[in-house]
């Protein structure tokens, strides 16, 4: 009963972390850019997340409302996507290396951004957010809003699959990504395809952030932290790949809850060098396919 | 030649400078020497090679903590020892971790150069017997050429005979990444980058260039960290944090990625705005990303790009 | 109210002191003219999980400045402070160079981070840089890297209110527990107080297991996993170094799971985040540690009970220990200052003869009485007790407040901490 502790746990960081990922794949999937401020964005909708709360209750709203405010303020937050593309957009035509070189001047004008809104400490959620309680069996305890988020992940993975599957949007979004002249001539305008992603992967690093926050504390060391675990991800489970995205979050967050429970000396290594072996097996991850 | 006038001008200001200026701001001119020493390393990888690594800090780390482990915790003052085994030690590592790097192409090195850094980082967290974990280690001022010159301040020390031993082996290694840069290996390593296949083609072996490459960028990058560690006095594990790797590509950047004076105009510029900023406001990495998005659009050959524009002479 | 000095414009060239004098066409000599002030640098943490312990040494600092200054200064010279930020090892140290050679500050106050300031001590002592260190200082580290130091001079050893933690629960909890965890950054200190509760438990005849230990980062802040898997453990007493914002967030998570309906915490740095630790998620029975200032302690000195009413309604929050550090060094540093004045018959004294009177004194601090050994490291009065939930705060209070000295919970000068550990008699 006790391990099913450490299982909750393991699979709730397996769900967060997929979510952050999951903005970064999909960006990298059509755009072939890896986008360093999904950590950044992530830090954002935590900060904004926690502020929204906090402004709602002292209006006098109920603590209950706290999972619809945070899903809505990491949906408001992940708007600044629109101005990192933007800037991002006069780089296009650029190597590799300087579309990243953007993507981190973006770190660090963000770290600052978030230092000037909300301070340098870091930033907790108000007292006790139980507010959906507690549920459990013997010695298996675990906060129903943990249980929430976990759902709430699911969920995304699944609508985000139903969209690239399912729907003609999605369709047009996966043509681009395999040839973009092609689409473009065939009358797409990947000007708003490329724009829609990357705001759909800020928001889904927002909201992340924001559903994260009330388990644990936005800071400015975030952003660089996140990116360091999301890497881990993305390079296991395969660049640009959905499925990487989530068997890797297993992988990663489940490694790390597990490790801390029966081997704590080996934790923070244990996920690189796991890195490393699965990129000895399949070189460019899981699922991924290689860049030419 | 332009070069040799410029060269020129940029020795008499550096011979001048513990004379004229103050010690606190002749202390800046040894950070710019180290910088630019591990700037040479990198802009060779990723200036002529084009290959990002977003893991390099570790190397200069690597340099650090060799002095502060021969020093503090072995006993051994020589500073010529400490460069030996810095450089050493670092090409070795590097010689493993870029026969693993080099096949992989822009994106994928990036990712795994910075997996590898942060495995360092962690390395320096959990050997804590070595490494003296969150602690860092504390570098005492090693000798020179056998004198110790305990009899004067440390600021003495530093803006003395450190400073000359720092400016003799910044011009050395200099000199030498110059010749590198001019030989057929260098020219080699840029074909390699402006067009892999067609290099590939021609017969050169691309990945063993890029391979030399690394290393060499390695053991640049290690010596340019020794220094800046007796210079500060300490080495700590946030050294090699995958955001100093993108630092110091941002101060490449900034000075003229793929330029041969880009390290020293970057370093410079650096020290000099780093300073002025972190004095004057608190939110100065805001300035430096706008800065880096500013150069990567508008002035992608840095600073040293700008002046060669001003002097309206070279591309 | 800040006197903290706006950072002026740099002089590059030599020659061109800074001062205004030299401005005026005057020659230009170091600052020993009795108008100008003495300059004080302030390294303070202001970023970060470690944010709120330097703002409160900050805060403290400029108090204690305004105050001196209210009073007349030192030997009638007011006190600037030039504050500078402390994050890690290297970056301090840059800016504690650029405080010495370009701010030219007669003293270097502050540093609360082991991590920082073990390193930085043989470089500041190289600079013959006069450093007195709110904290950071262990018993352990210290004997390798300041064996006899001249210039640099160290707060109260830290692992104090380990011992001091392991005293109380040797008196007041002993045959209550039999399984022990331990959850801390990983880092020497932690490390050391660690072992040194353990060896306590085994001199005072507490037999209690190990069922866990969990070594979190310093950037870590959730403790989802850490807390799973000590319940998974069930171990009846806790023993928890960690002491910045990861300190509530653990005890939220722990809150949360119910770990807390089983085990007792232990919270040894609990003073650094007491305004944080709110009443719902630190349940009585806590034993939490106040380190050298507890703010409710009943009969407080005068100083401590004007000092927390302005620091209570000023900033809305409590103070905790790294004031009482701050105030210390201000304090030791201008009566050692005085001092040094008064044997030179008001000529003013050189940074050797500062240090040097600095050496045995003796001052009111909040805490009570308190001295710098000759050794160079402080001795002050250490706070400690059970929480209570009993008062009108938002925040726990002690129900009895234990109070030790110094000079019983810190190793004699010279001798070797675990050797001592082994064979001084507690008062148990």
């Amino acid at each position: 009963m006790a391990f099913a502790n450490v299982l909750f746990a393991a699979i709730f960081s397996a769900a967060v972390l997929f979510l952050v990922t999951a903005g970064l794949q999909l960006v990298f999937g059509v755009q072939r850019i890896v986008n360093l401020t999904a950590g950044s964005v992530y830090a954002l909708g935590a900060y904004f997340g926690a502020s929204a709360f906090d402004w709602v209750v002292v209006r006098g709203g109920s603590p209950l409302l706290l999972l619809p405010v945070l899903a809505i303020a990491g949906l408001l937050a992940g708007q600044i996507g629109f101005v990192i593309e933007r800037v991002l957009r006069l780089v296009y035509e650029r190597d590799e290396a300087f579309q990243l070189l953007m993507t981190f001047a973006f770190v660090l004008m963000l770290q600052d951004f978030l230092r000037a809104i909300w301070g340098a400490q870091p930033r907790i959620m108000g007292d006790l957010p139980d507010v959906y309680g507690a549920l459990g069996i013997g010695e298996f305890r675990f906060p129903v809003y943990n249980a929430v988020v976990i759902l709430c992940s699911l969920s995304i993975g699944l609508l985000l699959w139903w969209f690239v599957e399912g729907t003609r949007l999605g369709h047009i979004v996966r043509a681009t990504a395999e040839n973009k002249a092609m689409s473009e001539a065939m009358g797409v305008d990947t000007k708003k395809v490329t724009t829609l992603i990357f705001v759909l992967g800020s928001v889904l690093g927002t909201v992340g952030g924001a559903l994260v926050i009330p388990t644990t504390a936005a800071s400015l060391e975030m952003p660089s932290a996140l990116i360091v675990e999301a890497f881990a991800v993305v390079v296991i489970g395969g660049l640009g790949s959905m499925r990487g995205a989530l068997f890797g979050a297993v992988i990663v967050g489940g490694m790390r809850a597990i490790a801390l429970s029966y081997f704590p000396e080996m934790e923070i290594m244990a996920i690189y060098l796991v890195v490393v072996a699965v990129l000895f097996a399949r070189p460019y991850g899981l699922f991924g396919k290689a860049v030419s | 030649m332009k070069n040799i006038l410029l060269i020129g001008l940029f020795v008499a200001t550096v011979l001048c400078s513990p004379f004229v200026v103050s010690p606190y701001y002749a202390t800046l001119v040894i950070t710019m020497f180290g910088y630019s020493i591990a700037l040479m390393g990198l802009n060779l990888l990723f200036g002529y090679g084009g290959l990002l690594s977003l893991g390099h800090a570790m190397f200069m780390a690597i340099g650090a903590y060799t002095v502060g482990v021969l020093g503090s915790k072995m006993g051994i003052n020589s500073f010529e020892v400490h460069l030996l085994a810095a450089a050493s030690v670092s090409g070795l590592i590097a010689a493993v971790l870029g026969a693993l790097c080099a096949r992989y192409t822009t994106i994928y090195f990036s990712m795994l150069t910075l997996a590898f850094g942060m495995i360092f980082h962690s390395f320096l967290f959990k050997f804590y017997n070595l490494t003296g974990g969150e602690t860092g280690i504390s570098v005492a001022r090693p000798s020179l050429f056998g004198h110790a010159f305990s009899e004067i301040s440390k600021t003495r020390f530093l803006t003395g005979p450190f400073y000359w031993y720092s400016l003799v082996l910044f011009l050395v290694l200099f000199a030498l990444m110059a010749l590198i840069v001019k030989s057929p290996f260098g020219q080699a390593l840029r074909a390699a980058r402006d067009n892999p296949q067609k290099t590939e083609f021609l017969g050169v072996p691309v990945l063993r260039v890029r391979y030399v490459a690394f290393v060499v960028s390695a053991v640049y990058c290690a010596i340019g960290g020794a220094i800046l560690a007796v210079s500060i006095g300490a080495a700590d594990p946030e050294l090699a944090f995958w955001t100093q790797s993108g630092n110091i590509v941002f101060i490449l950047v900034l000075g003229g990625l793929g330029q041969l004076f880009g390290p020293l105009v970057g370093s410079a510029t650096f020290a000099l705005l780093q300073d002025f900023l972190m004095a004057n406001t608190q939110y100065w990495r805001f300035a430096f990303g706008a800065l880096l998005a500013i150069i990567i659009v508008v002035a992608p050959r840095g600073v040293v790009g700008l002046l060669a524009r001003g002097f309206g002479g070279r591309r | 109210m800040t006197i903290a000095k706006k950072i002026a414009r740099r002089d590059v060239l030599k020659g061109m002191g800074g001062t205004i004098a030299t401005m005026a066409g005057a020659v230009a000599m170091p600052a020993i003219a009795q108008n100008a002030p003495v300059k004080i640098g302030i390294l303070a943490s202001r970023a970060g999980t470690a944010a709120y312990i330097g703002e409160n040494g900050l805060r403290a600092a400029e108090w204690t400045a305004s105050r001196i200054n209210a009073t007349g200064g030192i030997g009638g010279r007011k006190v600037e402070l030039v504050v500078e930020e402390e994050t890690n090892a290297r970056e301090t140290l840059e800016r504690a160079r650029r405080l010495v050679l370009q701010e030219k500050v007669d003293c270097i106050q502050g540093v609360y981070s082991t991590g920082v300031s073990l390193p930085m001590a043989p470089t500041l002592e190289d600079m013959q840089a006069l450093t007195i260190f709110w904290d950071g200082t262990t018993q352990d580290g210290v004997k390798e890297t300041m064996p006899s130091p001249r210039y640099v001079f160290k707060s109260t050893d830290n692992e104090c209110e380990a011992v001091m933690a392991s005293l109380l629960v040797a008196k007041h909890l002993k045959g209550k527990f039999k399984r022990i965890a331990a959850v801390s950054p990983d880092y020497t200190y932690g490390r050391n107080v660690w072992t040194a509760f353990k060896a306590l438990n085994k001199k005072f005849g507490i037999e209690a297991e190990v069922v866990a230990e969990q070594w979190s980062s310093f950037t870590q802040l959730d403790f989802t996993s850490n807390v799973a898997a000590l319940k998974a453990a069930k171990p009846d007493l806790i023993f928890c170094v960690l002491g910045n914002a990861d300190l509530p967030i653990f005890m939220r998570a722990a809150t949360s799971a119910g770990l807390t309906d089983t085990a007792r915490f232990v919270l040894v740095q609990a003073g650094h985040q007491h305004g944080q630790l709110k009443k719902p998620f630190t349940p009585e029975g806590t034993l939490l540690c106040y380190n050298t200032m507890y703010f409710a302690r009943p009969d407080p000195s005068t100083i401590q009970k004007e000092f927390v009413e302005y620091y209570m309604d000023r900033f809305k929050d409590y103070p905790h220990w790294e004031c009482e550090r701050a105030y210390f060094s201000m304090m030791t540093y201008k009566a050692g200052v005085e001092k040094a004045l008064a044997a030179k018959g008001g000529r003013w004294p050189g940074t050797d003869e500062v240090a040097s009177s600095m050496e045995g004194i003796e001052i009111e601090s909040f805490g009570g009485p308190a001295r710098m050994r000759k050794d160079h490291v402080a001795e002050e009065v250490f706070y400690g007790g059970f929480a209570s939930h009993d008062n009108s705060y938002d925040v726990c209070t002690l129900a009895n407040s234990y109070s030790f000295e110094a000079s019983v919970l810190q190793k004699p000068s010279g001798a070797d901490f675990w050797k001592w550990l082994e064979t001084a008699n507690f008062p148990v």
